[in-house]
Formats: structure tokens, sequence, C-alpha cells
């Protein structure tokens, strides 16, 4: 997990399961004051179970529409499962289909 | 006896004009009472419905069975989404289902006869609606069309509609499912696993499922969901578990057992509310042909199913022309 500084955010690289989820909560959490759409890099996430998705979630549901999850270079395999457990319409949570550039 | 609001009806049927007699008057009936009406069925039978029904057609919702109940436990959260879009306060609803044909290879056919019963379960007691799930017995073996009468609380028979005296009740219907599986292959490839051997878990499933020649996309769909299933065993099911992997008739089979148990016999096939509910064996069941779970009194096996192709349609009228 880093962080990126334009636009204010993290990238998630390698794998996310049930070994490692707690430390991208926890991370999570530390952006629970940020006053700002939140970005999320994932281009390079080459895996994420449903425990970092429920994560992503989760905290997209606790923010306003000001501090949204902006979610850039979802890999289609993620977006299978987001859409396969029905989260894909979660409120506070935004899908950039234009690059990390944005 | 009733099954609360819930009317489970299976129609015992041979030939074109039986299935028509059968299903045809049930539709109108519906239509009659401004009962929404949903009919899932072969596009061939679904056509030769549309004809029957004339200018009544159009008032009748249709779903193709081959791409609702490929997988048997997607059936439940199809009749789900109709109940609850289309259920208004004071009006009933109807519904005609033929999820077992005598084509659907026997793992796919046991899980069919598991899902009749879990319909008992999944609609008893919630608003009222009727089911009639036409049977084929002319094309069914035997022991499908007297398990029919276990499952459904009403079976119509020629033409006159009984009380089933051997229907299991709604309670039985709900039961830890503890019927055998095939045994895996002796030459099956095994793992034991514990919560840091999930990475491990994926890396097998994806080069075995390489190997075997699933294509990239079902190869990512059995390596999510063996991942999640093998989750469930390290935080539900004792920590830990062994998995098998292997190849049958086109098929690549991963399966997990642990000591865990299901109580829940929905859990499968209920729509995740939100990011707190329990997802992973909906998930599985998105994602594979056909999953299989069993409850024993050592614990529980999850079998993973992912076919090389995806299978054929269900039959139309392959006995009148045979």
């Amino acid at each position: 997990m880093l962080q990126t500084r334009s636009p204010a955010g993290l990238k998630l690289t390698g794998e996310i399961d049930i070994s490692n989820v707690d430390v991208m909560s926890q991370v999570l959490r530390d952006y629970a004051d940020f006053d700002r759409p939140l970005h999320l890099d994932l281009s390079e996430l080459l895996f994420c179970d449903v425990s970092g998705i429920r994560a992503l979630v989760a905290y997209a549901q606790t923010v306003d529409n000001d501090r949204r999850l902006i979610l850039h270079g979802l890999p289609v395999r993620i977006e299978k499962v987001l859409d396969a457990l029905g989260w894909s319409e979660t409120s506070g949570l935004e899908f950039c289909r234009c690059g990390i550039e944005s | 006896m009733s099954v609360d609001g819930f009317r489970h009806q299976a129609l015992f049927y041979s030939g074109e004009s039986d299935f028509l007699q059968g299903t045809v008057p049930f539709i109108r009936q519906g239509l009659e009472r401004a009962e929404p009406v949903l009919v899932v069925e072969s596009a061939e039978k679904i056509s030769l419905l549309r004809h029957e029904l004339g200018e009544d057609a159009p008032s009748v919702m249709f779903a193709d069975m081959a791409e609702v109940g490929s997988n048997p436990a997607h059936i439940v959260p199809a009749w789900r989404d109709f109940v609850d879009q289309h259920g208004r306060d004071g009006v009933a609803l109807r519904g005609i289902g033929e999820p077992i044909w005598a084509a659907r290879p026997d793992d796919e056919l046991v899980e069919c006869q598991r899902h009749e019963s879990l319909l008992n379960v999944a609609f008893g007691g919630g608003r009222p609606w009727t089911l009639l799930c036409p049977y084929d017995t002319a094309a069914l073996k035997p022991h499908v069309v007297d398990e029919a009468r276990r499952s459904h609380a009403f079976v119509i028979e020629r033409h006159v509609e009984l009380p089933s005296p051997h229907f299991r009740g709604v309670s039985a219907s709900g039961a830890a499912f503890d019927g055998p599986l095939s045994p895996p292959p002796l030459n099956a490839t095994s793992m034991s696993f514990g919560p840091d051997d999930l990475r491990g878990v994926r890396g097998l499933v994806a080069s075995f499922g390489a190997a075997a020649g699933l294509d990239v996309e079902k190869i990512g769909d059995l390596v999510a969901a063996a991942n999640e299933i093998a989750t469930n065993s390290v935080q539900h099911g004792g920590g830990s578990g062994n998995m098998l992997v292997w190849e049958d008739a086109g098929s690549v089979i991963v399966e997990v057992r642990d000591s865990g148990r299901y109580d829940n016999p929905l859990a499968d096939r209920a729509r995740p509310a939100g990011p707190r509910s329990a997802c992973g064996l909906w998930l599985a069941n998105r994602l594979c042909d056909l999953v299989q779970i069993r409850t024993y009194r050592t614990g529980t096996v999850v079998r993973l199913v992912e076919r090389r192709e995806r299978r054929q349609a269900p039959p139309g009228w392959a006995w009148a022309t045979n």
C-alpha cells in the first residue's frame, strides 16, 4: 500500500486477503477525518478477496459525497465480484474509468 | 397441508397436450385474478405456451430456465426477486418452474432436488403464491418422480390435485443436507491449509485450472470462489481445512472440507444485504457452474464445479421426437 500525492490517495498493489486486510482497514480508518474525496489506485492490485472488498464498501458507506471513495483502474475481476455481490451501487463509491491521471 | 401462504405443487405430465392442459388453465386463472404470473421454462416450451395463450401471452412474464437455472442455486433468488418486485398486498402470485429435465447431469439433478425442498423453506410463511413445477414422467426416472412427492406439498397427477402424503414438511426441507457425494478420485491433488496458506490455495487452483484447459475467466472465477470457501474454513470452520482438486468429464472440481457446520440452509442463496452480511457461498454460486454443500456429523464439504464448456440448454420436446 503506497501513498499517492496527485490525486491525494493510495495505491494498492499485490494481493489482499484476510491475512493483510486489517492493515488496509486501518489505513482507511486513518483517513476518517480526510476532508476530500479519497482516490484509490487499484490498477496493480492482483487479487482482492471479499474481505478486502467489504472494507472498501464499508468505508464508502460511512462517508458523504464530498469524501467519497474514487476507485481508479478497477481490475475487471474485482468489478465482477463487486457486481455479483450487488455492491456496485454503494453510495460513496465512485468508479473512474479514465486512468489514474484524472 | 398448505405451506402457509406458499403453495408448492408438482405437476406430473406426459406429452405435449398433457403439459398444456396442466399449465395453460393455471396461467389463465392467474390472469383472471390479476395475479402476476412468471413462467420459467425451456425456450421451446415458452414459445409453445405463448402460442397457446394467444393474446393473453403479453400479460405473462417468461424466463428461460437455461439461463435462470443452469446453476440450480440461482432459482430461489430469481423467485425471490419476482415475489418481492411484483407482490402486492391482497393479491397472490403464481409461477411455473421446471428445473428438472432428464439430461441434467447427476450432480446438477441432485442439487435441483435440494432446490425443490429449499423452496419450502425460502417461501413458507411469506407472501401467498403458488408455484407449479412440471415433471415429465415419460422422461424422468421413477426415483426422480418419487422425490418430487417428498419435496412438494401438493401433487397433480392425471389432472387431479391432492396433498402429497409423502411431503417431508417445511422443517425437514431445510434440515442439514447430508446426502452422499460421488467419491473424489484417488489421484486428486490434495492440500491442507490454515490461515497462512490462502495464497497457496489460490495458486494451486490457478495452476490446476490452467493445466486442465479452463479459460482465463473461469480460472479467475474458480480461484476467487475457492479462496472464499477456504476463508470460511479458516474463519468459521475450525481454523483450517483440506482441499482436493481434480478433473472430471469436462469439469474442474475443487472440494473444501473442514470441521464446521452450516446452520442456515439458505446461506448460499440469500442475496448479501450489505458489507456485513455473509457472502462467500453466495459468491461461489455466482462464479461457479455448480456448488454442492454437504453437512455431515464430522464437518462440512463444499464442492465447486467449473465446467470447461457451457452446458446444453434444457430440452423442449425431446420426448415428442423420440
